[in-house]
């Protein structure tokens, strides 16, 4: 009896791990066979799934595959094409836009597309009693991108045009990103206010399923007008919030694409057959601002001394493992008026070390450099940035003290100019200069509490430029006058741009069709797969 | 078990009734400071959740939003109405998603107690039995896993044992997934979010399995703790001198093993051991953050780590107040269980205050 005891209770477990194990197997697809789903993780889940109400990369990243635009970014480029609109003119005088749209299209629910139909989009956002302009939501980008748009005027019932207070050089770029994108009025009129979780537009997949913190559900759009069709049955995009699970999912064969990892992750994928790896430098800056409401900070001659103390190409090499570049304007040389020289700041040791020496008043107390925790596509590791920073400017003289924050309080303490120097950074939402540069440098970005311009720089001059720039249309003439105000940029120095982050893209090496977008955004549209070796 | 005398009855129902009574009223006390707290703790904070939300702020319409939503009220109105709020629950939105704060609970709540509850369930089984089962057959080498466990569960981080049996379970043998509380090419069940209970009520036997296979890993790596913490627990009592009398006084009567084990000492010591379990249940209901995040579960944790990380008020208010709430019944709660065995316990002639 207690013999058998003895081999009764392991030989019971033995079986039902056994049978757990065995039985857990079954399931494994052959990496040949296409997939059904072509399934996509991130590291966090979008926010809303409302073009005209959210700024977060996960949210845009999911409606890009369910919307579109009149216009849109040529695939793989920042060049600007007819989408939903078939064609488009511009008045003379630059104050209006006519939108001839697209024949036979019709968003997810059956709407057709119309003038009509395609005006709500813009009318819920400009006119606060329009009853889809929801009281919670912030709309932030009509007042930036569109405060021109003065009225929208249906012609005829497939002709839209948009009228403008003034030009605006920026609208065309505006118009072909996410806040723009057209939304049907249907939606609306069957989801009410929970219009932001039941998307409908009129792209290649049309929403299935949102469930929060775990994945966001897609179909296949059998109507879908453009080309080429799209290549799943489903398209599934998966929150996983830690890295090494994300990646994990992806070496064990769960999902076949994921971005968010850091350059540091990437050298065991870069190896492996099965996967690959696309990088490309992304629409972002990271910077390091002066915060000009800080007497010490007025001075412009420590600017320039922190300016030449900074080794920026050994914060590319060490703090984003060589993915990124150094930037030299405070925006991307991709952008309109940017050159694509070594820019003004010139990196000088020696001099900057004679300036401190002549100062002593700089160094009396240590300069604060206000840093964050979590990573950004700028500033993959902000901390590492921070203590390299340090380093070159001790190595000239300063002290400097690092304060870090998490991300959100270090935003709020910026935005406030509650600092001496910070690094931060900006990804644009719109492929135009004025992104970046009105964000920076115009004086009605500088409210404390709310400012986007952290440097709180403010100079008439500089305001002029940059709002005579935008209503200027030739290409030619806005280059002029970035020039001038880049050229006020290198004098005043109040921010020195650092470096221009990698947007990194992991595939299966059987997903093809792919095309990393400037914009950084995802299109998984013309996404397919293609069986075969992925060895050969 | 009742073999109450009826002289006694009223009495000991009146003593049990005040007992409640004293209960409630420490709940309520317990509840009215951690909402202060709470309370104190968002106000406090220096930044403003609703500008903050956005990238490139408009202070006027950020000045709209917050008077919407009552924020410029003075402090003490909008406490009155945050607790008021919560206890009729009318918790408001997330600023963030703009989705019904109760709505989201409803959603992760179940997630994160189906999650808990197998956690614990498992953990202290796996503890009991493994300790009761060395003690019982006197196989001592039962106790080196038990004890190497318990070293393993309280030293070494869950985050990285979660990582170790994705590796291994998931990635080198691709037996289990590696994250995830459903499969996405199936509909998951649906009912009381509890995929669990709803694939049994659904009797889908295809969606229990799935959701088995993505439960396996996590509450393995939840279980853990638990299973360190009730075996030492365990291990501390059995190894007082009246136990090791009283086993030898059963033996002497001739009862089995199993009996004495099984029954007469697992009664005598299951106060504690209980109460161990209570307080663990109750860390877990708000969310075993690590696990969570590392098994991509969808469960209450993540949503109020995010809820803190993106200053999300009134997640972070109602959120809070609510695993207040739960903790403090599943404490209380297992505190009464606790003391009715205990009870049991003082009736036994050897206790000598009874």
């Amino acid at each position: 009896m207690r013999n058998l005891k003895r081999f009764l209770l392991p030989g019971i477990l033995g079986l039902v791990l056994g049978t757990f194990l065995t039985g857990c197997g079954k399931g494994g697809d052959t990496a040949n066979e296409a997939p059904s789903a072509f399934i996509f993780a991130r590291g966090a889940d979008a926010q809303k799934l409302d073009p005209a109400d959210v700024d977060d990369g996960e949210s845009v990243n999911t409606m890009a595959q369910m919307f579109e635009g009149l216009l849109g970014f040529v695939p793989g480029t920042l060049e600007v094409e007819p989408r939903l609109a078939e064609s488009y003119s511009i008045s003379p005088d630059g104050l209006s836009y006519t939108f001839r749209l697209r024949e036979g299209v019709r968003f997810h629910d059956g709407t057709p597309l119309t003038a009509e139909t395609a005006r709500f989009t813009f009318d819920r956002q400009m006119d606060p009693e329009h009853p889809a302009h929801f009281p919670d939501a912030s709309f932030q980008y009509w007042q930036n991108l569109y405060g021109d748009v003065e009225r929208v005027e249906v012609v005829d019932p497939m002709t839209l045009r948009l009228h403008l207070s003034r030009p605006n050089a920026g609208l065309l770029s505006a118009l072909a990103s996410f806040p723009a994108w057209l939304v049907s009025p249907g939606g609306f009129d069957q989801h009410g206010t929970q219009m932001p979780f039941n998307p409908v537009g009129t792209g290649p997949y049309r929403f299935v399923e949102w469930r929060p913190n775990e994945a966001i559900i897609m179909e296949r759009n059998p109507d879908y007008w453009g080309t080429p069709k799209p290549g799943f049955e489903r398209l599934v995009i998966r929150s996983i919030p830690l890295n090494t699970s994300r990646l994990s999912e992806l070496v064990a064969g769960h999902i076949h694409g994921l971005d968010g990892i850091q350059p540091s992750e990437l050298t065991d994928l870069l190896e492996d057959p099965r996967f690959a790896v696309q990088s490309a430098p992304g629409m972002n800056v990271g910077y390091l601002a002066f915060n000009l409401l800080n007497e010490r900070m007025q001075d412009p001659d420590l600017r320039r001394a922190v300016a030449m103390a900074i080794d920026r190409e050994n914060l590319v090499a060490l703090a984003l493992d060589s993915y990124g570049e150094v930037a030299n304007y405070p925006a991307p040389p991709s952008f309109l008026g940017i050159p694509e020289d070594g820019g003004p700041i010139r990196r000088d040791v020696e001099a900057a070390k004679s300036l401190v020496a002549a100062h002593p008043e700089w160094t009396a107390e240590p300069i604060t450099l206000g840093t964050f925790g979590q990573p950004r596509m700028y500033f993959p590791d902000p901390q590492r940035i921070a203590s390299l920073i340090r380093n070159d400017l001790e190595a000239v003289g300063f002290k400097v003290e690092i304060i870090n924050r998490e991300f959100k309080s270090h935003l709020h303490v910026t935005r406030r100019g509650d600092f001496e120097m910070a690094l931060l950074g900006w990804m644009a939402d719109t492929p135009d200069p004025d992104n970046f540069l009105s964000t920076f440098f115009h004086s009605k970005a500088a409210v404390p509490g709310s400012a986007t311009n952290i440097s709180f720089y403010r100079n008439p001059e500089m305001d002029q430029y940059l709002d005579a720039a935008l209503a200027v249309a030739e290409p030619a003439a806005r280059e002029q006058i970035y020039a001038r105000a880049l050229e006020l940029w290198a004098r005043d120095l109040p921010l020195i741009p650092l470096v221009q982050g990698k947007q990194i893209t992991v595939l299966d090496k059987h997903v093809q069709g792919y095309l990393l977008s400037p914009t950084g955004n995802h299109f998984f549209g013309p996404v397919y797969w293609e069986a075969g070796d992925p060895e050969e | 078990m009742d073999e109450e005398n009826p002289e006694l009855a009223p009495n000991l129902r009146r003593q049990r009734l005040l007992l409640l009574l004293a209960e409630l009223r420490r709940f309520a006390v317990i509840f009215l400071i951690a909402s202060f707290g709470i309370f104190l703790a968002l106000e406090a904070m220096p930044e403003d959740p609703v500008s903050l939300r956005v990238k490139n702020p408009d202070p006027a319409r950020i000045m709209e939003i917050r008077e919407s939503l009552g924020l410029n009220d003075p402090w003490l109105v909008r406490y009155v109405r945050g607790v008021g709020d919560f206890v009729t629950l009318d918790w408001g939105q997330s600023l963030i998603s703009g989705r019904p704060v109760r709505e989201e609970v409803a959603r992760f709540l179940p997630a994160t107690i189906e999650l808990s509850v197998l956690g614990v369930l498992f953990g202290t089984t796996l503890g009991i039995s493994m300790v009761l089962m060395a003690h019982a057959t006197g196989w001592r080498f039962l106790l080196q896993p038990v004890r190497g466990l318990a070293a393993l569960g309280l030293t070494v981080p869950i985050f990285w044992i979660g990582l170790l049996f994705i590796l291994f379970f998931s990635v080198s043998l691709g037996l289990l997934p590696v994250g995830g509380r459903f499969d996405f090419a199936h509909p998951s069940p649906t009912g009381t979010g509890f995929f669990l209970l709803d694939s049994i009520l659904a009797g889908n036997p295809e969606a229990f399995w799935i959701t088995v296979r993505h439960l396996a890993l996590p509450v393995l790596t939840l279980g853990l703790y638990p299973a360190a913490v009730v075996a030492g627990t365990l291990e501390a009592r059995l190894g007082e001198s009246y136990i090791q009398r009283l086993v030898t006084a059963l033996k002497a009567r001739g009862f089995s093993s199993l009996r004495i084990w099984g029954r007469h000492i697992l009664r005598l010591v299951s106060g504690p051991v209980v109460t161990v379990i209570g307080t663990q249940a109750g860390a877990l209901l708000g969310g075993a953050v690590l696990t969570e995040t590392v098994y991509s579960w969808p469960g209450m944790g993540r949503f109020l780590v995010d809820g803190v990380l993106n200053r999300d008020l009134f997640v972070i208010q109602h959120g809070l107040l609510l695993v207040v709430v739960m903790a403090l019944l599943a404490i209380t709660g297992f505190d009464y269980l606790a003391r009715q065995l205990d009870h049991q316990l003082s009736i036994k002639p050897e206790d000598s205050d009874a």
